[in-house]
């Protein structure tokens, strides 16, 4: 059996994203990958200098989910980032999901040896019925400043983005 | 084959004990006859894990009960790699339409296959719909469902015995524990017929 189109052509950044994205799909809860962009800091110019893009968010659950699964660097940054998130957006339902919450999916489903082939990796983009793909070499959360800007998916994702991330919209003037 | 000798040894760590669980079971049993005191009260049990909690469950609810089991296919599963989508392995026997229903559960935690559950027993039209579970992990739930019985709140750890596996495993033993971090890969290897 072949990965379902939606899955296969969605960029994920991660093999860990991937599955949960078939997860969601086996128990019928929609998911978009990384549909909205939210600017979290900006410089004296109220320019965006740095944005948070939420892996999945899920309509039937107005939820936003980011996932973390590897360096603690990273999950620290997360943490910032979301702390901030969460001031400037006090309305958004996030839920951050850890690397020992998607051990814990994995070992409930019976696929621990997934989550530790992905310990410690770079993030292959695995896919259950082939061969995985090595992911690019580099940090894995890409929500750099100036540089939060995945792929876009659908059009319905094009609005929220432009409407959320329209660098026109200048923001409070906040240094770090 | 493991004997159940080692599957006591294969347990690190007793959260709940065998007095504790039959305690509890008696309370929220006193609790659903109260509550529903004067009606008819549908038990819906999710195979397989709830099965422990369900037997002594309705023996402890003094009130006219029906009991139905279901069974749905869970992620990683032979039915993941056909179908990719949740399957009802075995549905209701009887009609729920206009019924008290009460889903039983062994454990909720991320809420993934409740929530499913809830809108498939929805789409059956009965007079109400509630959840009882045993444990609830809460530090898990990816979706918010509202239970109206609890037994016990966990913490996050990876739990078995009282109808909970692992590996199919560890059902029968009367408490709830935490598996020695060293059996998991043993016992999947086993599962897996390695």
């Amino acid at each position: 059996m072949s990965e379902p189109a939606h899955v296969a052509n969605t960029p994920f950044a991660h093999a860990s994203e991937a599955e949960m994205s078939r997860i969601l799909d086996f128990y019928a809860v929609r998911w978009e990958y990384e549909p909205d962009t939210f600017p979290i800091l900006w410089n004296l110019d109220g320019d965006v200098v740095e944005s948070f893009s939420p892996d999945f968010y899920l309509p039937d659950l107005d939820l936003y989910l980011e996932m973390t699964t590897l360096r603690q660097r990273l999950v620290r940054k997360k943490n910032r980032k979301l702390r901030r998130l969460r001031e400037l957006y006090p309305d958004l339902n996030v839920k951050l999901f850890y690397a020992r919450d998607f051990r814990a999916l994995m070992l409930k489903y019976g696929k621990l040896a997934l989550f530790e082939g992905l310990s410690g990796s770079s993030g292959q983009v695995a896919s259950p019925y082939g061969v995985p793909e090595l992911a690019t070499d580099g940090p894995l959360d890409l929500d750099l400043p100036g540089t939060a800007d995945p792929p876009v998916a659908s059009p319905s994702r094009r609005r929220r983005r432009a409407a959320k991330a329209d660098p026109a919209t200048k923001g409070p003037a906040i240094l770090s | 084959m493991r004997e159940l000798a080692n599957l006591h040894e294969d347990v690190g760590e007793i959260l709940l004990t065998e007095e504790e669980i039959s305690a509890k079971v008696r309370e929220l049993g006193a609790r659903i006859s109260a509550d529903y005191a004067g009606r008819r009260i549908t038990l819906v049990s999710v195979l397989k894990g709830s099965l422990p909690f369900m037997a002594d469950l309705m023996r402890a609810i003094d009130i006219p009960v029906r009991i139905d089991l279901m069974e749905v296919s869970s992620y990683g599963g032979s039915a993941t790699e056909s179908s990719g989508l949740v399957r009802i392995l075995k549905d209701l026997s009887a009609s729920i339409a206009d019924e008290e229903v009460l889903i039983v559960e062994d454990i909720i935690d991320t809420g993934l296959t409740l929530n499913y559950l809830i809108r498939y027993l929805r789409g059956k039209a009965p007079a109400s719909l509630r959840i009882c579970t045993l444990l609830d992990k809460p530090a898990r739930r990816l979706v918010e469902i509202p239970v109206d019985y609890t037994g016990f709140t966990i913490p996050d750890q990876f739990v078995v015995g009282y109808g909970l596996d692992y590996g199919e495993l560890y059902r029968n033993l009367r408490y709830v524990g935490v598996l020695k971090p060293e059996v998991y890969s043993e016992v999947r290897a086993e599962a897996d017929g390695e």
